[in-house]
């Protein structure tokens, strides 16, 4: 699958090279035990997390605050999975493909992942898809790069005390 | 949770926001979860909660907690009473209209 062209007003980026292998980062992505351990900025939390590694296959975590209230629980569906150098799921769409509701609220993105090996570790880039511009800046919003970066810090800690 | 009733003050200031305003008229609807509460708000999960900290701590809703789930519910006492102030304003301020209205009307008369 070819990466659709970037768009800065439908897309956010999240690129770094962090001082782990791409196979850290593969694993720390695709493991729920390990997407428990970084996956949400602290104090938050994510005491559970689902990951069926197929196209079609379910993507599900849930978030806590620090006081242990679940704040966020949402099954996206996993689309492209080549080990170690791309994993892309959305939350558009649930588990076999069946799309999400958002009536309630919400806006639906698509996440795609890659790694890459180069000299000092892994050249992680976090691409993120909206479907209007208007989801791309209320996610700008709410503290994208921030938030994603902290988790980044969490991931590469973490995958480091293994 | 407040054991006493909340300053009128803390009430309306705990209303004077849009995502604080909107919370209120979903709960009216019936109690909901922190996620179902956060889901239309395109805002950082954070900033969300702190928001539902500030009407619980005025006493607007309460919560429980059934397993992991936060359940937040409307307390009607502060807003009746938020109630009660503006219906009394209004009641005082008509009552002047009114007397101003006589009065004008008194002026009136000797012609």
């Amino acid at each position: 699958m070819t990466t659709p062209t970037f768009d800065p007003t439908l897309d956010l980026v999240l690129e770094r090279v962090v001082p782990v292998t791409p196979a850290q980062v593969w694993a720390a992505w695709t493991q729920p035990e390990h997407l428990t351990k970084w996956f949400t900025p602290a104090p938050y939390t994510t005491p559970e997390a689902e990951v069926d590694l197929r196209p079609g296959g379910i993507f599900r975590t849930v978030i806590c605050s620090p006081e242990g209230d679940v704040v966020n629980e949402g099954s996206g569906c996993v689309l492209v999975v080549e080990p170690e150098r791309r994993f892309t799921w959305t939350g558009a769409l649930g588990p076999g493909y069946r799309p999400n509701d958002f009536s309630q609220g919400g806006f639906p993105f698509t996440a795609e992942i890659t790694m890459e090996p180069v000299d000092g570790g892994t050249k992680y880039t976090a691409r993120v898809s909206h479907a209007i511009a208007e989801h791309n800046t209320q996610h700008a919003e709410m503290g994208f790069l921030d938030g994603w970066g902290a988790a980044l810090d969490q991931l590469v800690a973490y995958m480091q005390s293994l | 949770m407040p054991t006493a009733a909340p300053a009128l003050d803390e009430v309306f200031k705990a209303l004077s926001d849009p995502t604080r305003l909107a919370v209120v008229e979903r709960l009216g609807a019936g109690p909901a979860s922190t996620t179902e509460l956060a889901r239309p708000f395109a805002m950082a999960l954070p900033s969300f909660t702190q928001h539902l900290d500030v009407l619980e701590r005025t006493g607007l809703v309460s919560s429980t907690k059934q397993g992991r789930i936060r359940v937040y519910r409307l307390t009607p006492a502060p807003l009746e009473q938020a109630v009660g102030w503006l219906a009394t304003q209004r009641e005082h301020w008509t009552r002047r209209l009114d007397q101003l209205d006589h009065y004008l009307t008194r002026m009136e008369e000797p012609r």
